[in-house]
């Protein structure tokens, strides 16, 4: 990354190999180029965030990041290494990352104990006892140790969502994926689950989160990557991006989303 | 009008025998049928298209044909084609299950299907095998969503082993053809053949709604 190089000399966790390093990435839908030769990086500890308008190729990116989705060219690398292309190699990458959905896709069939035990239990071939232990701890830091034995279909959005990001933490990832975490949540919850984020980036986590709550990347991110049309327009920390962005494109993205400054 | 239904009452064992005939062979034609037809919807959702291709042609095949067709030839041209010859009772059960299955087929890869490609997507980042996936994540939710239809297709099982008298195999319906023929009384006799169809069937359809109503939330993703 030497075009970032000089610049990024402050950014967090410059002292140490990044965990993830998009290079030259494309990635086609048939006729659509959802990504157009995106390059960038997230550091350890950092809290980037994806911004940009609806299939401008964030969530893409974040699918091309556990090999959900298989890249045309360029190299995705984690910890070092480009993610491995056959099937049966990636579950082992994956199993290092958290994910977290817009639509939370929660297993209903399960208890939100079970949906957090079971990648321990079934990936990990931990011992259902001993998984469920670690579930019901995961389940008390998300604030919803009451609701153990409830099923998905009794949860209200922002507690579904929030057993979502108990069940990715349950595998110890070394770096969270969020796409776009609040977007199906009503209004009074988000609050709930931007804490827990909030909460999780004071710890230390690693996290790339594609989402549309500019006051959440503004004050949690550590660097902003802005998209549009498969591209990145601009990147930097944002404070650069949000109160004097450089390039057109993200002003008009910003004021079309009414984004007038973090005045709060 | 006259009405008898003493020889109702006096052939209750023979007529008995014939309910059990048709208890046995509806739920030995489930049976066969569920392995086969779920075996086939599962294959046909992830196996290779050397595969799928000829499953496909068995289900739209045996879709396109009556079940009495089925049955009359499995016992009438398969032992002339073949030389194996089965005895009534078992090529009813062949002639339902195989018929049955490409029903069941088409369910089960309807209900894998309708699992959101998401509970996959979740699946896989956690870092489950494609097989755990599958049999973790989709199968449980696609077997509590297909069983209205499964339930349809049990009572449709039922019925159709009625047509199992045309070679005769003594369940309800021969039994009650007999028992009208000898005694002259049709109208006594078929009535309550149709009243123990009836009762035979209208708590299996309302139990399996009663079950689907119980764990529809387990499959709503």
């Amino acid at each position: 990354m030497s075009a970032v190089g000089g610049r990024d000399a402050g950014r967090k966790g410059a002292d140490r190999p990044p965990i993830v390093v998009y290079e030259g990435v494309v990635k086609r839908f048939g006729a659509f180029t959802a990504l157009d030769g995106v390059s960038a990086q997230v550091n350890r500890g950092e809290v980037v965030c994806l911004i940009g308008p609806s299939g401008s190729g964030k969530s893409t990116l974040l699918r091309c990041t556990n090999a959900l989705e298989a890249i045309d060219s360029g190299r995705v690398v984690f910890d070092g290494a480009p993610l491995p292309r056959r099937e049966s190699e990636a579950r082992h990458v994956r199993r290092r990352m958290g994910m977290v959905f817009q639509n939370f896709e929660l297993f209903p069939h399960m208890t939100a104990l079970e949906n957090v035990a079971v990648g321990r239990s079934t990936v990990l071939s931990e011992a259902d006892g001993t998984a469920k232990v670690r579930a019901r701890a995961l389940l008390a830091k998300v604030g919803l140790a009451d609701k153990a034995d409830n099923y998905p279909s009794t949860l209200s959005g922002g507690q579904q969502q929030r057993v979502a990001i108990a069940r990715a933490l349950a595998m110890d990832p070394e770096v969270m994926l969020f796409d776009e975490p609040t977007s199906a949540l009503d209004p009074e919850t988000i609050g709930e689950v931007l804490g827990v984020m909030k909460q999780l980036a004071d710890e230390g986590m690693t996290m790339v989160v594609v989402t549309h709550e500019m006051t959440f990347a503004r004050r949690v991110g550590n660097w902003v990557i802005v998209f549009d049309h498969g591209r990145i327009v601009e990147q930097g920390p944002p404070a650069q991006v949000f109160d004097a962005p450089r390039e057109v494109r993200t002003r008009e993205f910003l004021s079309h989303l009414g984004w007038g400054g973090d005045s709060g | 009008m006259d009405i008898d239904f003493s020889p109702v009452l006096d052939n209750w064992r023979f007529l008995g025998f014939g309910l059990m005939m048709t208890i046995v062979l509806s739920v030995a034609s489930m049976a066969a049928a569920s392995v086969v037809g779920a075996s086939i919807g599962i294959a046909r959702s992830y196996g290779p298209r050397p595969l799928t291709i000829p499953l496909a042609f068995y289900v739209d095949t045996m879709r396109a044909i009556p079940v009495l067709v089925v049955l009359v030839w499995t016992f009438f041209a398969f032992p002339i084609a073949t030389g194996i010859t089965l005895p009534p009772f078992w090529a009813a059960l062949v002639a339902l299950s195989a018929h049955i299955a490409a029903y069941i087929a088409e369910i089960v890869r309807a209900g894998i299907a309708s699992v959101r490609p998401g509970q996959a997507r979740a699946a896989l980042a956690l870092g489950m095998s494609r097989a755990q996936v599958v049999r973790k994540i989709i199968l449980p939710q696609a077997i509590v969503r297909m069983l209205p239809a499964y339930g349809s297709i049990l009572s449709i099982t039922i019925k159709d082993t009625a047509i199992a008298t045309v070679i005769a195999v003594p369940e309800l319906m021969r039994q009650s053809e007999t028992v009208a023929a000898q005694s002259f009384r049709p109208m006594e006799v078929f009535t309550t053949t149709m009243l123990v169809f009836f009762l035979l069937l209208f708590p299996v359809t309302r139990g399996v709604d009663a079950i689907y109503r119980r764990v529809a939330h387990l499959g709503r993703s």
